[in-house]
């Protein structure tokens, strides 16, 4: 019965699928609520940070930092996409590729210049693919990105802002929500745009600075700018792993169902089998009477 | 508001937060803070201060324990008897 063999075949095979997309479910779970850890620990530093910021700063202040300076008409931006390395993860690195896309598109149709930097394989193969150049691709960040390859991938772009090469450096990342909602996000890290001031608490102990105001300022910027790369590369690490689980467990749904409809049509293939050879039987019992 | 009133009974209260993680929080009686302008250390009533650290070993002493960070970047609030450290690196040493 050449009918019910093969589909005994595809039984085990999609059986043994299973049993992958299972174990990797398990595993990105697993690795998911290390980097939820990573996300929620990376929090109050930036928001200390970002607070600080918002009470040293001052509009008559703003004009005299580099990393602040808001160019009139942009004539080149920096594009900096975060991927993951690894794929099986359902849209997750897709959706980061076409916002990263449209965002040069809505560039270039400005008139603006372009660089394209990229860090995740995932990214950097697409891009290749197409042809389009990159000014820099690293495919070495983990899962436990560190604040040092944060510094790496924005020191670069920092200085060129600084010294008048760059008129703003875009980062596309995926936003960790929740587990379920990692949405493609633009984020425009120079300028620096300005956490809102902590006022209407009225709240404004007199402060002693220690220098002043102005060199706090300018070395805080610097690592406001990074803390952000920093946690843009956690939450994407841990919105790809939220994206993985959920392919992983639909893709682990599915093979269950195929399974069940699978198993269905071969007991009936079977039961015809049989049946077709009692008849068989039946029917040469009655010829040779 | 409430800041000098109560200093004499509570302690300082210590955070000391690098971008990764909160590696150190608790009480101290006094904190030795590398700023960039030289050491400065804490007791509690200070006044509200906004210091950079420069780099070097932060100490924070709670009775006859203490711990010893070492640090570099960042900066230092002070504001009602709380103390924040933010390292861009902090170590416990």
């Amino acid at each position: 019965m050449a009918k019910a063999r093969e589909l005994k075949g595809r039984i085990r095979s999609v059986q043994n699928t299973r049993k992958i997309t299972r174990t990797m479910e398990m595993v990105a779970t697993s690795k998911l609520k290390r980097a939820q850890d990573r996300v929620e620990a990376a929090r109050p530093y930036a928001e200390r940070l970002a607070e600080v910021i918002g009470r040293l700063l001052n509009p008559e202040l703003a004009s005299r930092y580099p990393l602040l300076r808001q160019p009139e008409t942009p004539r080149r931006a920096a594009v900096l996409l975060l991927t993951g390395n690894r794929g099986l993860a359902g849209a997750f690195n897709t959706n980061l590729i076409r916002q990263a896309r449209e965002l040069l598109r809505d560039l270039r149709a400005r008139g603006v210049e372009t660089e394209l930097h990229v860090a995740g394989k995932k990214g950097l193969s697409f891009f290749r693919y197409q042809g389009e150049t990159m000014r820099t691709g690293v495919t070495d960040i983990g899962d436990r990105p560190t604040a040092a390859d944060a510094e790496r991938l924005v020191n670069l772009l920092m200085d060129e802002f600084t010294s008048g090469a760059l008129d703003a450096v875009y980062l596309v990342y995926a936003r960790f929500n929740s587990a379920l909602s990692t949405p493609p996000t633009t984020l425009q890290v120079l300028p620096v745009q300005t956490p809102p001031a902590a006022e209407g608490e009225g709240r404004q102990p007199d402060y002693i600075l220690e220098p002043g105001a102005d060199e706090i300022l300018g070395q805080i910027l610097p690592l406001y700018v990074r803390n952000s790369v920093y946690r843009a590369l956690v939450e994407t690490v841990a919105g790809f792993y939220g994206a993985q689980r959920t392919a992983m467990k639909n893709a682990t749904d599915n093979a269950g169902d195929m399974l069940e409809a699978l198993t269905r049509t071969y007991n009936r293939v079977r039961q015809a089998a049989i049946t077709q050879e009692i008849a068989e039987i039946v029917g040469g019992a009655a010829a040779l009477e | 508001m409430a800041a000098p009133s109560g200093a004499a009974a509570g302690a300082l209260r210590v955070s000391v937060i690098t971008p990764e993680a909160t590696v150190f929080e608790g009480e101290a009686d006094q904190v030795v803070a590398p700023a960039w302008t030289g050491q400065l250390g804490i007791l509690r009533g200070h006044a509200p201060l906004m210091a950079l650290l420069g780099t070097g070993t932060l100490r924070i002493k709670q009775g006859a324990s203490e711990s010893v960070f070492h640090v570099s970047g960042g900066f230092l609030q002070v504001v009602d008897d709380v103390v924040t450290v933010l390292g861009e690196r902090a170590e416990a040493a």
